[in-house]
């Protein structure tokens, strides 16, 4: 069971983090530039946000389809909607603030969303984990 | 009268601003520990919940968790930033957690009354499964909402 939710939750650390930093260094390399970017320095706008809220949306789609009562079902999208909405307010603040030539911290941006990021992703780990286990014995 | 000399001044020490990231790591810490107790004990970990709640425990246990982890937090936060809590937050700190728990274990109840009421087949492992989703999305709710309240509260304050 471990298993197979690591690989659901490795599958958007693969395509959400680890391709496109493959991609920028392909296209580095393609175009015989020097850049050689880091993960921090390629997600240093609070881009990792966005990523959360995108795993937030398919944990709430499958919340929505399960048999949990609908109190249930409607706490857990809030609660998961909520801090979605927070990560990827990182980035839209850090966009806002460099449009608009406001102080910005790239170190705090980084910190903040590389947080936010790791509570959604192990919060969508534990919610999936219920899902299945009520589908489970739903299925009895 | 002169005014007191610079050096007699006490300095100021900035008010604790408190940031999402922060609450972020704990709970998401306390998922990971959750996920893990899953995996690793799918049968006991879930039994212990049930019967703490079956016993009237749940709540109070998860009152007294979630308020020591908010009060140790907010300290940690005030410790780092060499910043000075402030009354109006601790107040919040200690009341937020104890009023979401309480709300929320209104909401597991009615859950598990409608559970009962549906007459669906292996009702009582259908119970058990809400009273543990609901006691995960509690904890999470009574450490993190806190936070976010202040931190509203503060950005509110600070626009103004």
């Amino acid at each position: 069971m471990s298993i197979k939710w690591l690989l659901w939750i490795g599958l958007y650390v693969v395509m959400g983090v680890l391709v496109p930093w493959a991609t920028a260094l392909s296209w580095a390399h393609q175009h015989g530039s020097e850049l050689r970017p880091r993960v921090r320095q390629l997600f240093k706008r609070g881009e990792l946000g966005l990523v959360g809220l995108v795993v937030v949306i398919s944990v709430i789609w499958n919340l929505l389809q399960s048999q949990f009562m609908q109190q249930t079902i409607a706490l857990a999208a809030v609660l998961l909607a909520v801090i979605g909405t927070m990560a990827g307010d990182v980035w839209i603040e850090s966009y806002s603030r460099q449009s608009t030539g406001t102080a910005w911290n790239s170190e705090r941006t980084w910190r903040d969303s590389r947080n936010l990021a790791f509570l959604v992703f192990t919060m969508s780990l534990v919610v999936e984990i219920l899902l299945d286990r009520f589908a489970k014995v739903a299925a009895l | 009268m002169s005014a007191p000399a610079p050096a007699l001044a006490k300095p100021q020490r900035p008010k604790v601003i408190v940031r999402l990231a922060d609450a972020a790591v704990a709970v998401a810490s306390l998922s990971l520990i959750f996920f893990l107790l899953l995996v690793f004990f799918p049968v006991s970990f879930p039994r212990i919940i049930v019967t703490s709640w079956q016993r009237g425990y749940l709540a109070v246990v998860l009152m007294v968790v979630t308020l020591v982890l908010d009060s140790f937090l907010y300290l940690r936060v005030a410790y780092l930033r060499s910043a000075k809590p402030t009354v109006l937050v601790a107040a919040c700190l200690g009341s937020l957690p104890i009023i979401v728990v309480v709300g929320l274990s209104f909401l597991m109840e009615s859950a598990v009354t409608q559970t009962i009421s549906l007459d669906l087949p292996n009702l009582q492992a259908r119970m058990n499964e809400e009273v543990l989703a609901h006691t995960y999305l509690g904890l999470v709710s009574a450490v993190f909402l806190p936070f976010l309240v202040i931190r509203l509260l503060q950005q509110f304050k600070a626009t103004r």
